[in-house]
């Protein structure tokens, strides 16, 4: 059998070529394939959601004799199958997971250095990557068409309706007319969320994949000396197959007792909508931006050109768009000029560690002024506008120059030592 | 340069190629962007989307069934303001599918509202478009200290007894003011929203009609 499939395909030269690829180990260097573990789930799941859903809002009628949107009641109908509603708890968690594996798959990056030459190009598209995982998320998450997710999609229908000149055009094509009220926006934001963003995700990941396995892996340190100028690791055949295998029926086992224990999502407590808004918040990966809305005043208006730059657009637009510039020009600004083939240390680069630190802070402290409200109606000294602001820039701030002092302190001798 | 590129380079037949094929991609483009003009879809007006206007019945936003129009005298001084819907007098259709046409109603002691405010209203009776003028959530709750209505969305809080003068949060201007009269017992709207509902919406390059 092997021989026979073996003449036709030349299996021992793949096996030579591709399956005895060298796969460096470190514990952190699961990340991504814990990114992708998750997509397949994603993927999966999402099979099960679409053979069930109705992606409209044509009034329906439900047994009980409520009249609710169509979208709704196929999701109630999806939750009474069996598994149903832990399959779409599931489907829910794994997008949490996929988002937080890219991202700690990304600080990893950071951290290490793996963006510099040669691997400016698959660090672009990592980030490309992390940006669509997430508008792909947002745009599953009105589907279920009930109160809570047509509160939380609305905020970012007025985000994207707030964009200076374009942003009328670009809120309507997103998402299929007025959000919510047309008929439209439930199917375009189906079509854009199991068809055409999954599309483009698959490319990428597969070009990701690609560039990764012709370019190498970095290695870690230790490989320089055990073997220098060779890639040290297990081969992709049989080990980090083995390794593979394990990893991903973990994944499955460990996030499906987490998605059935903790059912993400419950529409049948937010009900089909209602002109009541309830206090929505949005997914954790959105809090950073939702204390920023929160946190910049009224006063912050521009007109310019006719068009108007209001406080929505600067804390759901600007704000975020600055960051993603700066993670876009990075890798050509922090350059090297020889190939890279190991993995730097965090001490060695004290200035890029503290600027990431400061980063994770920032983020941290942002996600705090998103409870505002919450501390508000409680009376804690967290809901002052004053003390979030100093929160949100000294934090970070201080993180930077303590981190910075600490590591010159505690690695800045070592490199003397060298020098001498 | 040898011969042939020569003859290559000043060949009508390349040239025509180049001319023929230029005209097709131009053409495909221009005919590719009229089709993805309609990715903006187009308004479709059915009744219960109308905008609202002047003489319309303003009913109960909350509970199914059979519409129930406001009557001033449910409406008590110092209570948390009513969503409401506007409803055709004649038809009765109940304007609930276009989110703009959102009205908050609430009563305050005369005494208290600036006379502008006062003067649009019914007895102290005033109400306002309940679209958060930041990113287009219902404003929905009471906050009774203040007397004054909280988006939950992001915090923003607007004193309606000064014409929803934003007192906390983020929004950029206040909710326009809804003039009210009444007639046979019970709200109706006196006129349009005294000012733009909603978000500002930035003008689009192709507005559908």
């Amino acid at each position: 059998m092997y021989k026979w499939l073996d003449e036709r395909l030349d299996l021992t030269g793949l096996y030579q070529k591709v399956l005895r690829k060298a796969f460096p180990v470190h514990h952190s260097f699961f990340l991504g394939e814990i990114t992708l573990f998750a997509f397949v789930v994603l993927v999966l799941t999402g099979i099960f959601l679409t053979l069930n859903f109705e992606p409209s809002i044509r009034e329906v009628k439900l047994p009980d004799g409520r009249t609710v949107p169509a979208a709704y009641a196929s999701v109630l109908y999806i939750d009474s199958l069996p598994f149903g509603a832990v399959i779409r708890s599931l489907h829910h968690w794994s997008a949490h997971v996929m988002i937080a594996a890219a991202f700690l798959h990304m600080l990893r990056i950071l951290l290490t250095g793996a963006y510099k030459k040669p691997r400016e190009l698959n660090y672009l598209v990592g980030l490309a990557l992390l940006g669509l995982a997430v508008v792909t998320a947002f745009t599953g998450y009105a589907l279920p068409y009930d109160n809570y997710a047509v509160t939380a999609t609305r905020i970012g229908y007025g985000i994207a309706n707030s964009v200076p000149w374009i942003g009328g055009t670009l809120a309507q094509v997103m998402f299929g007319g007025e959000f919510p009220g047309s008929p439209h926006s439930i199917p375009r934001l189906f079509s854009l969320h199991v068809l055409w963003l999954p599309l483009l995700l698959m490319a990428l990941i597969g070009g990701h994949l690609a560039i990764m396995v012709k370019q190498k892996h970095t290695q870690p340190r230790y490989a320089e000396k055990v073997a220098p100028g060779k890639i040290l690791g297990v081969p992709m055949y049989p080990q980090q197959m083995v390794m593979m295998v394990i990893l991903f029926a973990l994944y499955v086992g460990i996030m499906t007792i987490i998605a059935g224990a903790f059912l993400a999502h419950p529409i049948e407590a937010f009900g089909p909508p209602t002109p009541n808004t309830p206090a929505v918040k949005p997914d954790w990966y959105f809090l950073w931006i939702y204390g920023i809305l929160q946190l910049i005043p009224s006063s912050w208006e521009f007109h310019v050109f006719g068009a108007t730059i209001g406080p929505e657009f600067i804390g759901g637009a600007v704000v975020p768009g600055i960051l993603a510039l700066i993670g876009l020009l990075l890798p050509f600004v922090d350059t090297r000029k020889d190939k890279m083939r190991y993995l730097e240390l965090p001490s060695e680069h004290p200035v890029r560690t503290s600027v990431i630190l400061a980063l994770l802070v920032f983020f941290l402290m942002s996600t705090l002024a998103g409870y505002k409200i919450d501390f508000q109606q409680k009376g804690y000294l967290l809901g002052n506008n004053a003390v979030l602001w100093t929160l949100v820039l000294g934090g970070p701030l201080l993180t930077f120059f303590l981190s910075y002092t600490l590591m010159r302190i505690f690695y800045g001798k070592r490199e003397e030592e060298k020098a001498l | 340069m040898d011969e042939r590129e020569i003859r290559l380079r000043t060949s009508r037949r390349r040239l025509f190629l180049k001319t023929a094929i230029g005209t097709g991609i131009g053409l495909s483009l221009v005919s590719a962007f009229y089709v993805g003009a309609s990715l903006r879809p187009k308004q479709e007006v059915t009744p219960d989307k109308e905008p609202l206007k002047p003489g319309d019945i303003l009913v109960y936003a909350q509970g199914g069934g059979e519409p129930k129009p406001i009557r001033p005298e449910e409406l008590k001084p110092g209570d948390p303001f009513l969503l409401a819907y506007p409803m055709d007098p004649k038809t009765k259709v109940v304007k609930s599918g276009e989110a703009k046409n959102t009205v908050l109603v609430v009563r305050y002691p005369p005494e208290e509202l600036a006379p502008e405010v006062a003067s649009h209203g019914v007895e102290g009776i005033v109400a306002f478009s309940a679209v958060c003028t930041h990113l287009g959530c219902i404003i929905s709750q009471w906050v009774g200290d203040k007397k004054a209505g909280l988006c939950p969305c992001h915090g923003g809080v607007y004193d309606f007894a000064q014409g929803a003068r934003i007192i906390a949060g983020p929004p950029p201007r206040p909710v326009p003011q809804l003039p009210l009269k009444v007639e046979d017992g019970v709200l109706v709207a006196a006129g349009e929203f005294l000012g733009e509902v909603g978000v500002k919406a930035e003008a689009g390059f192709c507005r559908h009609v």
